[in-house]
């Protein structure tokens, strides 16, 4: 796996109708690294993060994670998660359920995989026993990440992981983000944060200049 | 202070210009086309209706008759408490909630109406319920009809009272479910052999009228208090129902009764206290997500293992009817825990994070509802078997066969998704069929087909032998095998296909 460049994108093309959104978008997350994608909104991050996800098929174009085609099956969503679909949850289960549930699946022992730690970083401790539709779109955006860095994986994409944290959340966040990477994970995000991006560890990216030939 | 605006104008207006953007005479061509419709469907199934509201031969007992009485009592109740009673329309309670006009005004119409509603209601269900009883004298039945209208304003206003204290309400639900069990033992006892008590005789009217004026005296005197007290019902109250109101009319405006099983099923959680905790380990990981999820819906646990002697009372009916009542009872039963697989099957974000395969997936999903399914069934046709309603001794063994397809069924249902309106329409001599709200409507059920041993056996009236058991175990364990195979892969997450 780390023979191969964690995303590798080439001359990749999506439209919505007659509107191009990606035209010949060329990209390489070196695994290990984070690239961290800017640009306004509309310019095309979301999609591209959707098509290397493997949850959009692009127009044309070739994408490789890892040296494969991404894919929906179930090695592929264990080597990558992503955060780019809007979260949902399991009814009748708690916070800390949710999380111990993931953990189980990768085969991780709840009572080893720093549970209450993580609900503690991430400023949910008095919220385990919640459900999470009752949190607050803070909240779960926070549960969202913490789910999402809580299991093993080698691959995260996330989707303006910044949005409804607060200040000290974000720094959280971002310093959890570059913990991620130093332990040798690859990093995809889109962000409207540079003071964000920059320090999660990710490289710095705009969507224009992405496009082109020369990508 | 703002001054108190007078709400008739603003109704009016509001009627005006909603008028406005309707074609002329659109209003009374629906009032035509409802009318044909309800003289067209009462032409076609009078002698249903008639068999259902005064049928030839009253079999019912005064006991019975009076535990049926209190069982669509409970019910109206229910009923009413799940609508509100006291509700307005979603744009009501949004623009004119929190407008300065009169809150009682604003709520009268919609009371007076469910009050109107649940008297007819209770009126027709009075009816039938004196109809299937050997009282037919004209006099007693018009008055215990017209008492009937007459309770039904009553738990109208037993529903206001409860609606604006959650005290109240809570003891109000308590009532309704220990009254509803309570007729239900009775009806079933009955239909288990019990011989009731015989009634002294039916009252003579002489007695019912004076009865009912006093009934509809106290309860005219209860409506104009609740009138009086409507504007104290509070905002969460007046919200939620409207929040109702606008699911319910959402669902059938656009054929999709999955959106009041999600609303019903976020409420159930929303008002739950939950505590962390942590299923058996040895368990796989879904099973023991699914093991939670069961042990936290007790009550409703409660109710199915109740609901084990519910079969006895159509067992002296057709036998088609209860071959039906028993595989689809094992499919309510498994549907206890199948939530988790409408989640996963409407957006795979968490099965993403999990990380295992639609097999892993939906096998283990298979397992906890395959142990209530078989349950019920088996407790079920143990009961059957016990009372003699069945011939033979091998029931039960049937109903351990039973319940893998009642939770494949369940779990098909839980998978179906949004209803498709996008396929073509069948052209029939009675009309015009949208077949996406067909097929979604039998999907799940269909897979019931494959109880068809058993329910041959049922419908015939004839005894299990072990061949019948062995026929129905290969057909079971072939056929929800090829369930999974053929709907599900260990190269793809996803469950929707």
């Amino acid at each position: 796996m780390v023979d191969h460049p964690a995303v590798e994108v080439s001359g990749l093309s999506v439209s919505y109708g007659s509107t191009p959104v990606l035209v010949d978008v060329g990209l390489t997350v070196p695994a290990g690294t984070g690239v961290c994608v800017t640009g306004e909104n509309g310019i095309g991050k979301s999609t591209l993060l959707r098509c290397v996800s493997s949850l959009q098929r692009p127009d044309a174009g070739t994408i490789r994670v890892f040296g494969g085609e991404p894919g929906e099956t179930p090695d592929f969503w264990r080597a990558v998660v992503t955060t780019v679909e809007p979260p949902t949850w399991y009814p009748g289960l708690t916070t800390r359920e949710h999380a111990e549930l993931i953990c189980r699946a990768h085969g991780q022992d709840p009572d080893d995989a720093g549970i209450a730690e993580a609900f503690e970083r991430f400023g949910l401790g008095g919220h385990a026993d919640a459900i999470p539709p009752s949190l607050s779109s803070g909240q779960k955006q926070r549960l969202t990440l913490l789910l999402a860095l809580l299991r093993p994986s080698s691959l995260l994409i996330l989707d303006e992981p910044e949005q409804r944290l607060d200040p000290d959340g974000r720094a959280l966040v971002a310093a959890m983000l570059a913990d991620y990477l130093t332990a040798g994970g690859s990093l995809l995000l889109a962000s409207h944060d540079d003071k964000f991006a920059f320090a999660s560890g990710a490289e710095i990216t705009t969507m224009d200049s992405l496009s082109g030939p020369g990508a | 202070m703002t001054a108190t605006v007078p709400l008739r104008p603003v109704r009016r207006w509001i009627h005006r210009t909603q008028s406005a953007h309707r074609d002329r005479g659109e209003t009374l061509g629906s009032l035509y086309f409802a009318l044909l419709f309800v003289v067209i469907v009462g032409a076609m199934l009078h002698q249903q209706i008639t068999a259902v509201l005064w049928p030839e031969q009253p079999r019912l007992s005064g006991v019975s008759a009076i535990a049926l009485g209190v069982l669509c009592g409970s019910l109206l109740l229910m009923t009413l408490r799940r609508l509100g009673p006291v509700s307005l329309s979603r744009p009501a309670a949004y623009f004119l909630l929190t407008a300065p006009v009169s809150r009682r005004r604003l709520l009268l119409p919609a009371a007076r109406l469910t009050a109107i509603a649940a008297a007819l209601l209770a009126a027709a269900a009075g009816f039938a319920v004196v109809g299937h009883t050997t009282q037919r004298d004209a006099a007693p039945v018009a008055a215990m009809t017209a008492g009937a209208a007459v309770a039904g304003v009553a738990l109208f206003l037993a529903a206001v009272t409860a609606q604006g204290d959650p005290v109240r309400a809570a003891l109000t639900d308590r009532i309704v479910a220990f009254t509803l069990a309570a007729a239900l033992a009775e009806l079933v006892a009955e239909a288990a052999g019990w011989a009731p008590p015989t009634l002294a005789g039916w009252p003579t009217a002489t007695i019912v009228v004076p009865l009912v004026g006093a009934l509809t005296v106290l309860v005219t005197a209860g409506f104009l208090h609740a009138v009086r007290g409507l504007a104290r019902t509070p905002n969460d109250r007046i919200l939620e129902s409207s929040q109702t109101a606008g699911t319910l009319f959402d669902a059938a405006f656009g054929m999709e009764p999955s959106w009041v099983a999600d609303m019903v099923e976020r409420r159930f959680w929303a008002h739950r206290r939950l505590r962390s905790s942590r299923p058996p380990a040895r368990l796989p990981v879904l099973i023991g997500q699914d093991y939670l999820l069961a042990r936290r819906h007790l009550p409703r646990l409660l109710w199915l293992t109740a609901a084990t002697t519910l079969p006895l009372l159509v067992a002296g009916g057709s036998g088609w009817l209860l071959a039906t009542v028993l595989p689809l009872g094992a499919m309510i039963a498994a549907g206890t825990t199948t939530a988790t697989v409408k989640t996963d099957a409407g957006n795979p974000v968490l099965l993403r994070l999990l990380g295992l395969s639609s097999r892993q997936a939906l096998t283990q999903r298979l397992a906890i509802p395959a142990v209530l399914a078989t349950t019920w069934a088996t407790l079920a046709m143990t009961l059957l078997q016990a009372t003699g309603k069945v011939p033979g001794s091998l029931w039960w063994l049937l109903g351990l066969t039973l319940g893998p397809i009642g939770a494949a069924a369940a779990v098909r249902r839980a998978r179906v998704g949004f209803v498709r309106n996008d396929l073509l329409p069948l052209d029939t001599p009675m009309g015009t069929v949208s077949t996406g709200p067909l097929l979604s409507s039998v999907a799940g059920p269909d897979l019931l087909i494959l109880s068809l041993p058993t329910m041959l056996a049922i419908a015939t009236n004839t005894p299990p032998t072990l061949t019948t058991i062995a026929i129905q175990a290969v057909v079971t364990a072939l056929g929800v095998r090829a369930y999974v195979t053929y709907s599900t892969s260990n190269d793809r997450v996803d469950l929707t296909r």
